[in-house]
């Protein structure tokens, strides 16, 4: 096996009393898109402001190509960060910042305006070199923070909130836009986000942080499919919970039906929660291992999807129901009516409660 | 709010300005181009000379030294100022106010008093002398009121607390991500301050500098009480022009001079503030 | 801003900037408790220095020439400045010559305005004393109550007038109700800046008061005992004159949070 780029062992950062990370081992690949993945307060900023070198761990080791870099200056790291706000020098040129890396490393002028000229191009901004950042878009703010950082080429690209400052339709176009510019050149990017979409999307591994804490660690298909954990299933996409108590092997529900799950001898027996996605629910009991019925309390037509809110006894809160517009089609389904749906049994997740 | 009501509101502190304001400078800039009279008083003949006199010798050397030492006062207060506005911007944030407060406390004491201080430290039976002899000295000590330096060390005493504050203005604007990312791209500490720092803190040096040198070098105060009676500035000039000499159109075509100095630096501190932020959008 | 800084070095600026800063008025306020009153020697505390100032007809007069002038000058540039400041920020348009106008009172050279005012007056053969440096104190201190009342508007959310409107309120009532309680602050902080400016103007003041001994104010007084003769009780009255000022400027920053005067 090959060494990972950056392994983190045990790293921990405090502020006075509070643990911002509390104790993060991470091996990250050459090459991985990676994300970081938190609510605010989750301690990803933190993690990701000690690797960039503005945070000195309390205690642990990050290691990049095998070296400890843990107090190693900032302005020494070949580690580069896109700053959420992105940090653009407003007294200087698009050129002008994204030379400035350059000039740092002391390389001879016609070098570094060759490596300029070239990132324009690559940010598609080079008709916009003379300008100064604040006469650029959010979008054109962004790429040049992106070309500034890049243009260094780190061994490790951290970008904080890329796409945060940008409206809905620029961040799909900047999510590919990112995934290509990566592939391209061949550099490992760690993203810090909140977003659980910008994650799945872009990202070829995702780590759920909470508490300053690693919950899990994954593919996006994993992490979808698989969650670890009820903080985890709940973080991403919309999960429905449903209380169940388990004895001798089988989960009895709310109401003493028993829901059928794949797999469940890792859980003790007690009070747990089966879980399922309100995409694997569908109309009619039929096609399922398991079933349950309910009282419409409200629908959202989404074009694409329709969703259902379903009262039932299984659950104190609504069950969320998600039908394609092809499962919903010419069945009245108006609020107050009684629905019944199913699931597989490979469906259910079973969590600790 | 309809359009009409803005007129109304203005109107009676605008008139006020025009009659007390406007019409007394436009006043002094006409008396500029008056002829003396014989007995004082202004002769309504048109002349060039008062504005000649300005660049005589004697006089040319006046305004030369009242710039030497109103530029010196000023580059002194915006070393010392900047310093301690940074100082204050790197305290903790919930300080800060009050580091602030504190530092322009001083400000709005009386001018007068303040400068009286200095007095009273600076005399022959001052603290200065007094502390150095208790201290063991019982040398010769120079002279240290009614000096040049006394002139300078009053000028920088009595408006520093302005160029902290308007040092402060742009350093605590300044996102903290900025010099991050000057770091992170591989620049050291003074490479920071000096490429990025700096540069985006000019206007705040500009505001300070220009008002001290503004204030200093129409002061007459300063060079009256710190200077002793023989220490001549273009203040003390006008000063004289009205209240002893009796030439009222030269001092009016001194204070001309003043204004077109002061409105030529203030031009230079705005292109200074429109570079720095990168204003200037006509460029591209 | 706070990861540049060292902050060993950042405390010895501050401490060396605050020394210098505060020194030489300590020194002043210590003199003024001190029995001998020079500054060579303690002799020990009264306020025997105090007790010749109230004794001084010329200073209390001169003192009583002052509240005369601040009071009246304060209150008609509260008046005018805060109109202002509501008409230049309702008015959406700012034209650059009338933002000139306001702004030029706080930056002309004291002694320019100040010898304009006397030719202005002389021309016109007014008798000059208390009320023409009254009036010439009402131009400056109205620019300055209006920056102040203006940089309170600057963050005034106007849909807040129209949401009274909608709710109402006829115009009147929403000036009283809604605009005056946000702005009051800002006003009575304006007028305490301009108070203390006026107590302590010594330049336009001197140039328009005129010959006489009658219309004399604090600053003159001070200037003149400082000029020919310094006698101890000037430590004293220089010491009130400061606290005057300090006291009436910590009021106007406690109304009005947010931003200094004269920022």
């Amino acid at each position: 096996m090959t060494q990972p780029l950056l392994s983190l062992r045990n790293v921990e950062k405090s502020f006075g009393t509070v643990r911002a990370v509390d104790g993060i081992d991470l091996d990250i690949q050459e090459n991985e898109f990676f994300a970081l993945l938190g609510a605010s307060g989750s301690g990803k900023t933190t993690l990701l402001r000690m690797l960039a070198g503005f945070e000195i761990p309390t205690a642990g080791e990050i290691m990049l190509d095998g070296k400890d870099i843990s107090n190693v200056q900032p302005n020494h790291r070949p580690v580069n960060l896109m700053f959420q706000s992105y940090a653009l020098f407003p007294h200087m040129t698009i050129a002008q910042n994204i030379a400035y890396g350059l000039e740092m490393e002391k390389l001879p002028r016609p070098e570094i305006n060759q490596r300029v000229e070239e990132m324009l191009g690559v940010i598609q901004l080079s008709h916009l070199a003379k300008r100064k950042p604040d006469q650029l878009s959010g979008g054109q703010r962004q790429r040049v923070a992106l070309g500034r950082a890049l243009v260094k080429r780190p061994r490790l690209l951290l970008l904080d909130e890329p796409l945060g400052a940008l409206d809905k339709k620029l961040r799909g176009e900047m999510q590919l836009e990112l995934k290509r510019i990566q592939d391209e050149f061949r550099i490992t990017f760690i993203v810090v986000t909140h977003d659980q979409e910008e994650a799945l999307v872009m990202a070829d591994r995702i780590a759920i942080l909470q508490d300053g804490q690693l919950l899990q660690c994954g593919s996006p298909h994993e992490i979808y499919e698989h969650p670890q954990n009820r903080f985890a299933a709940d973080f991403i996409g919309v999960m429905n919970f449903l209380p169940v108590s388990k004895s001798g092997g089988a989960l009895v529900a709310l109401d003493g039906s028993t829901i059928m799950a794949g797999q469940n001898e890792n859980l003790p027996s007690g009070e747990a929660v089966a879980a399922v996605r309100p995409e694997r629910l569908h109309l009619g009991a039929a096609d399922g291992d398991n079933s349950l019925s309910g009282k419409v309390s409200a629908t959202a037509y989404h074009g694409l999807d329709l969703q259902l809110h379903l009262e039932t006894p299984l659950s104190p809160t609504p069950i969320m129901v998600r039908l394609t517009a092809d499962a919903a089609e010419g069945r009245p389904l108006a609020i107050g009516d009684d629905v019944t749906v199913g699931w597989a049994a490979k469906d259910t997740r079973i969590f600790a409660a | 709010m309809n359009d009409r009501k803005p007129i109304y509101l203005m109107s009676p502190a605008l008139a006020w300005l025009t009659a007390f304001m406007v019409i007394p400078c436009l006043l002094i800039l006409a008396l500029a181009f008056f002829r003396r009279g014989i007995y004082g008083g202004v002769e309504y003949t048109f002349t060039m000379e008062n504005l000649a006199l300005v660049f005589d010798p004697l006089y040319a050397s006046i305004f030369l030294k009242s710039a030497w030492i109103a530029g010196l006062s000023g580059v002194i207060a915006v070393v010392v100022g900047y310093a301690a506005a940074f100082a204050i911007a790197a305290a903790p944030a919930r300080r800060q106010p009050m580091l602030l407060f504190f530092a322009v406390l001083p400000f709005w004491s009386n001018y007068l008093v303040r400068t009286y201080a200095w007095i009273v430290l600076l005399n022959r039976e001052g603290l200065i002398v007094s502390v150095v002899q208790a201290l063991g000295y019982d040398g010769e000590l120079p002279k240290l009121l009614y000096t040049e330096s006394a002139v300078v060390v009053g000028l920088v005493y009595n408006y520093l607390p302005f160029v902290i504050l308007a040092c402060y203005a742009p350093l605590s604007r300044l996102n903290p991500e900025i010099a991050e990312a000057s770091r992170d791209l591989g620049g050291s500490g003074w490479t920071t301050f000096r490429r990025v720092i700096l540069p985006m803190t000019v206007p705040g040096i500009a505001t300070g500098f220009v008002f001290v040198f503004v204030l200093s070098i129409g002061n007459f105060v300063t060079p009256a009480l710190l200077g002793g009676g023989q220490f001549q500035m273009i203040g003390n000039l006008i000063y004289a022009q009205f209240l002893t000499a009796n030439d009222w159109p030269f001092g009016a075509a001194l204070s001309m001079f003043l204004i077109a100095i002061m409105m030529g630096l203030l031009t230079l501190q705005t292109f200074a503030t429109e570079r720095a932020s990168g204003a200037r959008r006509e460029e591209s | 801003m706070r990861s540049q800084a060292n902050p060993r070095l950042m405390l010895m600026i501050l401490s060396a900037v605050f020394a210098f800063l505060y020194i030489p008025i300590s020194v002043l306020f210590a003199l003024s408790f001190n029995e001998g009153g020079l500054p060579t020697a303690w002799t020990g505390f009264s306020v025997k220095w105090y007790g010749e100032l109230v004794r001084n007809d010329e200073i209390i007069g001169a003192a009583f020439n002052t509240l005369m002038v601040a009071i009246v000058s304060t209150f008609l540039a509260t008046i005018l400045g805060t109109l202002l400041a509501v008409g230049v920020e309702i008015r959406r348009r700012k034209g650059r010559f009338l933002e000139t106008i306001i702004f030029a009172p706080m930056i002309i050279p004291d002694i320019v305005l100040a010898i304009a005012l006397l030719s202005f007056f002389s021309m016109l053969n007014v008798t000059m004393g208390l009320h023409t440096v009254i009036v010439s104190h009402v131009v400056f201190n109205l620019a300055f109550v209006c920056s102040v009342v203006r940089a309170r508007l600057k963050t005034f959310d106007w849909s807040i007038v129209e949401a009274s409107t909608d709710l109402g309120a006829s115009t009147p009532i929403t000036l009283w109700r809604v605009v005056l309680p946000v702005m009051l602050p800002a006003v009575i902080a304006g007028a305490l800046l301009a108070f203390t400016l006026s107590v302590d103007e010594f330049i336009i003041a001197f140039f328009t008061a005129g010959a006489g001994r009658d219309s004399i104010t604090l600053p003159m007084q001070i200037f003149a005992m400082i000029r020919f003769g310094i006698t101890p009780e000037i430590n004293a009255l220089a010491t009130i004159v400061m606290t005057v000022s300090v006291v009436a400027l910590a009021l106007s920053q406690r109304l009005n949070r947010g931003g200094l005067p004269g920022q």
